[in-house]
């Protein structure tokens, strides 16, 4: 914490915005569909609200506890051997987190660009590059994610606005779907979805001001929410719900049924992979960061630098395990479907906890707190 | 000092050597002439003796037993890299026979892929379909059903939705040999027809994507080009293709074309018609410049009845012969009067033609989805049903025409 706080109000949630945005991207309309059929903008609604909810506990938290991280003050709140429990489930949480967005990364590249390039070298391709980012500051980290934010947030408009030209309204209709089964499973995968959010927990004590956090997470999960939305429902009113049940990465296949006006190019989608894969990086830059910084805190480390290469194989590993692309895909969606319960539930927990025991970081000497736990 | 300049040369090498695995290029690298780019596919029903032909690429002589669907014909046009010419000044249009901008060769196989395996062996560079534009299918295959053409570039990443699926009346592979003379690339001028069909508001926009999304429908079935190559090496569009499910079941006539983009109002207008007008002999033939539809919902004796409203704004273009002369208001009006008429009947006969097949080009299943889903949930809910369904179902077209404009004659 001898940090400076300099992050900003904007530089935090552009953080959120670019975490939240990654290769969930692209199945995301199948995710919806599968749950929703013609209801999936409804659907992506309910998850982001799910969603939401999660990211206002920690936001609470956080502002409750300005100086501290989520490993820090759950020792205040529950106690420390609790909290140490709760935090390793954390890391790991996020640790596979990590290896199933590189996996999945890998498999998109290796399904639809460099078809002969092995999927290992794409993984660990892009693993090293959040590696060697990850030896930064918390504020540079801040500023990689700024950095890239339009880049990230043009080409989604872009396409969203150039393929309603091919939409029709019917497809979205009737707005509540023929059939309803799937829409709890469907919010709770689409909820996950937005679960690198948790990393505002690890900024807030360098904000500047973090009682703005606040504000921050509501632009934040407002823009990634609104991005998700838009591409669900771009791509369902052009192909349809029962089509998009035959497509892997619907995301992907309306950029390759996009054209630039003129036909300056006919097909986006060598654009867009080459945007997502800034989008992929923030997204694992994030939960890698997040993952070597709370060890650190957890075994009270003033430096996270070392942990960045420690974890690599880890990590890789990790991401090798799923045999097919049908299995990872289950895993992805399994695994964060549990992790809900770490990055909703948990959180939930202590905030709980913390008003019953009328907890707070601000006011009193931080000393005086660790003796209580 | 010296240690220090040792040190930083070392460091420099060091960041040298670390470039050098990046500067051998990639795994993917394959050079523009190296592939063998394909402009065009057509695929055919394989005759009888078709096994003998093929070469044990995919499977060995026997061990895999014919596909139910039988084997395939596939012909493939091939770019030639040197031979298009580019841009003006070699001569414009092709005076030569498409023989010498592409290459056009054929295998048979079990399945799509498997003759493009076959196809594969036989040439040296890779065959790249990221430019492929157009998929002729012969009608003899499509009625036998095409899960397994679609299913095959629909898995295949470098395919493009926009490219053109197309029916041809009789063998596909002609169409792949054809040298029309307006276009360079037999291809290219097969897609022209069909792109610039939508500008002229002579077809719908109809493609390979397009088709997928409406096959794929619960309350839609798809529908392609249906296509016959004349004397002269030209493409006529000769109708719509129907389908049901993944099997073509029935051709429209070209004019039909017409009622289907007028029942989905479909912009630009553009196709004319010849309208005999009240108590003579006189004929006179109108263009359509603008069409507009609605399509209104009620659910009747538990049945779907749709009322559909047409309105089309018309142009005059030709008069047969002097008897009438359109100089006032009472004639136009008549005209009007008889052209909707005309096409009401026109209009229901397209959708009885349809219903008979149970083929629901048009989407009003999916218009009874998306509007009455309380209907849907309880009596269709599966593609099967309304396809059955689709057969009672009743309509009432009401066509509302307007004679705008009568060109630059006064009378």
């Amino acid at each position: 914490m001898e940090e400076q706080r300099q992050i900003t109000v904007i530089q935090t949630a552009a953080i959120l915005v670019s975490t939240i945005i990654g290769v969930g991207v692209l199945p995301l309309p199948l995710f919806a569909v599968r749950a929703g059929e013609s209801a999936a903008p409804l659907v992506t609604l309910f998850g982001m609200a799910v969603a939401s909810i999660g990211l206002v506990l920690i936001t609470w938290l956080g502002m409750r506890f300005s100086n501290k991280t989520i490993i820090q003050y759950s020792e205040d709140i529950i106690g420390k051997w609790a909290a140490r429990l709760g935090s390793l489930l954390i890391i790991v949480f996020f640790a596979v987190l990590t290896s199933l967005t590189a996996r999945e990364f890998g498999e998109v590249v290796v399904t639809s660009v460099l078809k002969s390039t092995p999927v290992e070298v794409t993984v660990i391709v892009m693993l090293l590059l959040a590696a060697i980012s990850t030896r930064n500051t918390i504020t540079t980290f801040a500023y990689i994610h700024h950095f890239y934010f339009p880049l990230l947030l043009v080409p989604i408009l872009l396409i969203a606005f150039l393929s309603f030209k091919n939409a029709e309204v019917i497809n979205l209709q009737p707005i509540f779907g023929n059939d309803l089964k799937g829409i709890m499973m469907g919010t709770m995968t689409i909820a996950a979805l937005f679960q690198g959010s948790f990393i505002l927990t690890m900024v807030i004590p360098s904000m500047r001001k973090p009682e703005k956090a606040m504000l921050a997470s509501f632009w934040g999960m407002l823009i990634a929410g609104g991005l998700y939305l838009l591409i669900v429902v771009a791509a369902v009113s052009v192909f349809g719900a029962e089509e998009i049940k035959n497509l892997l990465w619907p995301t992907l296949e309306l950029a390759k049924a996009t054209s630039l006006p003129a036909n300056i190019l006919e097909r986006l989608d060598a654009a867009v992979l080459a945007v997502w894969v800034t989008a992929v990086f923030t997204t694992l830059l994030s939960s890698y960061f997040f993952t070597i910084y709370a060890i650190t805190q957890l075994f009270r480390l003033a430096d996270h630098k070392m942990f960045s290469f420690f974890l690599l194989p880890f990590v890789f590993i990790m991401a090798m395990l799923p045999q097919n692309i049908v299995q990872m895909y289950d895993i992805i969606e399994n695994v964060g479907r549990i992790g809900l319960y770490i990055t909703i539930g948990y959180p939930g927990l202590l905030f709980m906890i913390s008003i019953l025991r009328k907890k707070r970081g601000n006011q009193n000497g931080d000393e005086s707190m660790d003796k209580i736990g | 000092m010296e240690t220090n300049q040792w040190i930083k040369s070392v460091k420099l090498v060091c960041v040298m050597l670390i470039t050098v695995p990046l500067l051998t290029g990639c795994w993917d690298q394959l050079e523009i002439d190296e592939r063998a780019v394909v402009l065009g596919v057509s695929i055919d029903v394989a005759g009888e003796d078709a096994e003998q032909e093929e070469s044990e690429v995919g499977h060995v002589q026997g061990a895999v037993p014919a596909p139910r669907s039988g084997m395939v014909r596939v012909g493939v046009q091939i770019a030639l890299p040197g031979r298009i010419p580019l841009g003006p000044g070699e001569g414009g249009g092709s005076q030569e026979d498409s023989q010498q901008t592409v290459w056009v060769i054929e295998v048979v196989g079990h399945s799509i892929n498997d003759a493009f395996m076959n196809l594969q062996q036989q040439i040296s560079s890779k065959l790249f379909f990221g430019h492929l534009r157009v998929i002729v299918i012969s009608e003899a295959l499509a009625k036998k059903g095409l899960e397994n053409v679609n299913d095959y570039f629909r898995r295949n990443s470098e395919v493009r939705r926009m490219a053109w699926m197309m029916i041809s009346k009789g063998h596909a592979m002609g169409l792949m040999r054809a040298a029309p003379k307006l276009e360079r690339m037999p291809t290219l001028y097969l897609m022209s027809t069909l792109d610039e069909g939508i500008n002229l508001g002579r077809f719908p926009k109809d493609y390979l994507g397009i088709f997928w999304s409406n096959t794929s429908k619960k309350g839609q079935e798809g529908f392609l080009p249906y296509v016959e190559m004349k004397k002269e090496q030209n493409v006529e569009i000769m109708g719509l293709a129907y389908f049901k499910n993944n099997r073509m079941v029935g051709v429209t006539k070209p004019l039909e074309i017409a009622g289907y983009l007028g029942l989905k109002g479909v912009n630009p207008a553009g196709y004319s018609a010849v309208i005999n007008l009240e108590g003579m002999d006189e004929s006179v033939m109108t263009n359509v410049t603008q069409r507009g539809s609605k399509f209104d919902l009620q659910i009747k004796n538990g049945l779907p009845h749709f009322t559909i409203d047409v309105n089309l704004e018309v142009n005059l273009e030709e008069k047969m012969n002097d008897e009438q002369l359109i100089d006032n208001t009472e004639t136009i009006k008549s005209i009007d009067r008889k052209q909707e008429e005309v096409s009401e009947k026109f209009y229901k006969d397209i959708i009885r033609k349809t219903q008979e097949k149970g083929s629901d080009i048009f989407g009003f299943g999916e218009y009874v989805r998306a509007k009455k889903p309380g209907y849907w949930n309880k009596r269709i809910k599966t593609k099967e049903n309304w396809q059955r369904m689709y057969k009672d179902a009743t309509f009432d077209v009401n066509v509302t025409v307007n004679v705008r404009r009568i060109g630059m004659k006064a009378k």
